[in-house]
């Protein structure tokens, strides 16, 4: 269905693929006219160090994208996990176990939401809306309804090393690059990662021929519980706290930066550069609009117009037979 | 040729972005490459980042300050940005604001974790005034805010006196975590307990200093069969939506004792006797930006803390206060 049937076709699928890139050089013209500030030396580090989070959170996201699911529930596991982070170094733990921990449970909560999408037959809509509200509720018992503040000195030390960088690239951003290239590898060259791409093209088809759905289901979703986790870490050195309110939309920047990358919602089509494009610009279009005063509720309106262009350029010559 | 229609739609679109986009900024490349203000000129840069726009409380607050600030426009360049109440949030917009070097920084933190780039900020040579939530560090030029403590203590010594020592107040609670629901509530059963030890208080839920929540905080715990004679809520809101859930019951001699004082139909509520009272929190933009243009020309803050103080409203002091404050939040009733 994704075959080019014409010339103009081929453009389309050309775009598709890069349409994060196109986006990316239209924002620079628009910078180099408008603002050459976002040129400035230090910008650049800026905007990596906000890339990080968003853009580790829309990596694992495309994983799930691209087995045809979604997870809904990114923010409020974030939110869960920023609070276990807190109250494990707030206790002093070292910091190489919190993050082996958090990960771990990370990992593990998002296997069982992929699970419970997997063997419920429910659509992952509704299940991750389910763990949204759950684990919210997790969330806000765990840290006992107050912030959890790091409150000793040598605490807060703790999670220093992630807030630092190094040749001055932002030690968050070294971290997002690692995983980017991680991803990449493992979407790209190995047999889990066409499984993910079969499993979304079409799920019947991949069972039929032998390709394990349910457990690359639950491969997807746990690797998006790793982002998570790994995400809300560098979340929690950040803000040096933990927040039962944290993340409050979160899944939808990670979704966001997903789509506008070139992912496909209904499934199967995606990359990790692509997303890693798409995060970068949105977060691109956000820094650029501070830097030239334009008030930040009137550009989330811009970026609800970008991300709506990027669904409707995926969606064309797509799956046309389902939509007619 | 329906695929060659809907590309010029994207274009379309993509060129209203690209022309929207240009609407902010001069393309004045001479000043704005040298790092000053990129509209206007060679104007310093006064830069705003607030915790978030959205309860009346803010609102009057961004009301004020953009006031204080139009009146300073041709001393300073004035810009702000909300952070929804996310301190990562707040922390790119001020890392964002940092690469235009502006003179000085105004915070309202979202949370303490501003702290670290409050303090880069003021290592640089900025002059960071903190606004109404407090942070951290001893690295800021100056203070200007409110004090929830005493507001606290203020509300407890009048309901206390009101009601002569004796009966039962339910407090409905804000926001859990937050500083102002701390100290709002400590402050109150400070002078409880000394002071009033005859009255029985009620430690409610939070309410997260919503309107709607506090409501069926009060519909649920009417059901409750307990019985009191008063309420402290920690805003106004939860004033109003405690006093629409006792209306709705046909209960009627309880007395409602909000804080914030920021809304006109706050002030109708007390002509008409359904609030007993409540107590003004300042917002403290008009002072940081009175602040910030003293600053601008050489005149440093001489205290480094400025607390603004509380007023008390009532039925008798209503339209006093409704004169000397006109920026008060009023939904438009139409």
């Amino acid at each position: 269905m994704a075959q080019p049937r014409s010339g103009q076709s081929a453009w389309l699928l050309w775009i598709q693929r890069y349409q994060s890139l196109v986006g990316l050089v239209l924002l620079l013209g628009v910078a180099y006219w408008q603002q050459p500030l976002f040129f400035a030396p230090g910008n650049l580090a800026n905007v990596l160090n906000q890339l990080a989070i968003p853009g580790t959170l829309a990596l694992g996201m495309t994983f799930v994208i691209l087995t045809g699911g979604i997870d809904l529930s990114v923010g409020s596991l974030f939110a869960l996990l920023n609070c276990v982070t807190a109250s494990w170094c707030a206790s002093g733990t070292p910091l190489w176990m919190t993050v082996a921990y958090v990960v771990f449970l990370g990992t593990a909560i998002g296997a069982l939401t992929g699970g419970i999408v997997s063997w419920s037959g429910l659509q992952p809509f509704v299940v991750t809306l389910g763990a949204m509200v759950s684990l919210r509720g997790v969330a806000f018992v765990y840290s006992n309804r107050t912030f959890i503040y790091i409150r000793e000195p040598e605490h807060k030390k703790l999670l220093e090393p992630l807030q630092g960088d190094v040749a001055g690239l932002p030690v968050s951003a070294i971290v997002l690059l690692l995983c980017t290239g991680l991803a990449w590898v493992v979407l790209a060259r190995t047999r889990f990662g066409r499984q993910v791409y079969a499993v979304g093209g079409n799920a019947l088809a991949s069972r039929l021929s032998g390709v394990p759905v349910n457990q690359t289901r639950i491969g997807a979703y746990a690797i998006n519980g790793m982002c998570v986790a790994l995400s809300a870490v560098l979340f929690s050195s950040k803000i040096q706290m933990g927040q039962f309110s944290a993340g409050i939309g979160y899944e939808l920047d990670a979704i966001a930066g997903a789509v506008v990358g070139g992912c496909s919602l209904i499934g199967g089509y995606g990359s990790v550069l692509g997303t890693f494009g798409g995060a970068l610009f949105i977060v691109s279009v956000g820094v650029l609009m501070t830097l030239m005063s334009i008030d930040k509720l009137v550009g989330d309106g811009f970026k609800g117009i970008i991300i709506l262009i990027a669904v409707y350029m995926q969606n064309l010559g797509r799956r046309k037979s389902d939509a007619v | 040729m329906r695929f060659s229609k809907s590309m010029g739609l994207v274009a379309c679109l993509a060129g209203m972005l690209i022309a929207g986009c240009s609407g902010g900024g001069s393309t004045d490349e001479g000043t704005a490459a040298k790092g000053g203000a990129a509209a206007g000129g060679a104007k310093p840069l006064v830069v705003f980042a607030q915790a978030n726009s959205q309860d009346p409380w803010r609102q009057v607050f961004d009301a004020n300050i953009k006031a204080e600030a139009d009146k300073h426009a041709s001393e300073f360049s004035y810009e702000q940005q909300d952070a929804q109440d996310d301190p990562n949030k707040q922390i790119d917009e001020i890392e964002t604001f940092l690469v235009k070097n502006p003179k000085v920084l105004l915070v309202s933190a979202a949370d303490t974790s501003v702290t670290q780039v409050c303090e880069k900020a003021f290592d640089k040579g900025i002059s960071v005034i903190v606004l109404d939530r407090d942070i951290e560090s001893e690295k800021f030029t100056c203070y200007v805010g409110g004090d929830n403590t005493e507001i606290g203590r203020q509300v407890g010594e009048y309901m206390g006196k009101t009601m002569g020592g004796k009966g039962t107040i339910l407090m409905v609670q804000g926001k859990a975590g937050a500083k102002p629901t701390e100290h709002r509530r400590d402050g109150f059963l400070e002078v409880m307990k000394a002071k009033f030890p005859g009255i029985n208080i009620i430690v409610g839920d939070n309410a997260d200093y919503q309107r709607q929540k506090a409501r069926a905080y009060m519909e649920t715990f009417l059901q409750s069969g307990k019985t009191f004679d008063a309420v402290y809520a920690h805003n106004d809101e939860m004033a109003i939506g405690a006093y629409l859930a006792l209306e709705a019951k046909g209960i009627k001699g309880k007395m409602i004792v909000g804080v914030d004082g920021c809304q006109a139909e706050v002030l109708d509520y007390i002509r008409e006797g359904k609030m007993a009272a409540t107590f003004k929190y300042p917002t403290p933009g008009e002072k940081g930006i009175e602040i910030a243009a003293e600053i601008l020309k050489g005149n440093a803050p001489k205290d480094k803390k400025i607390i603004l103080p509380t007023t008390l409203v009532t039925k008798e002091t209503a339209d006093k206060y409704l004169a000397d404050n006109p920026n008060l939040f009023r939904v438009e009733a139409k």
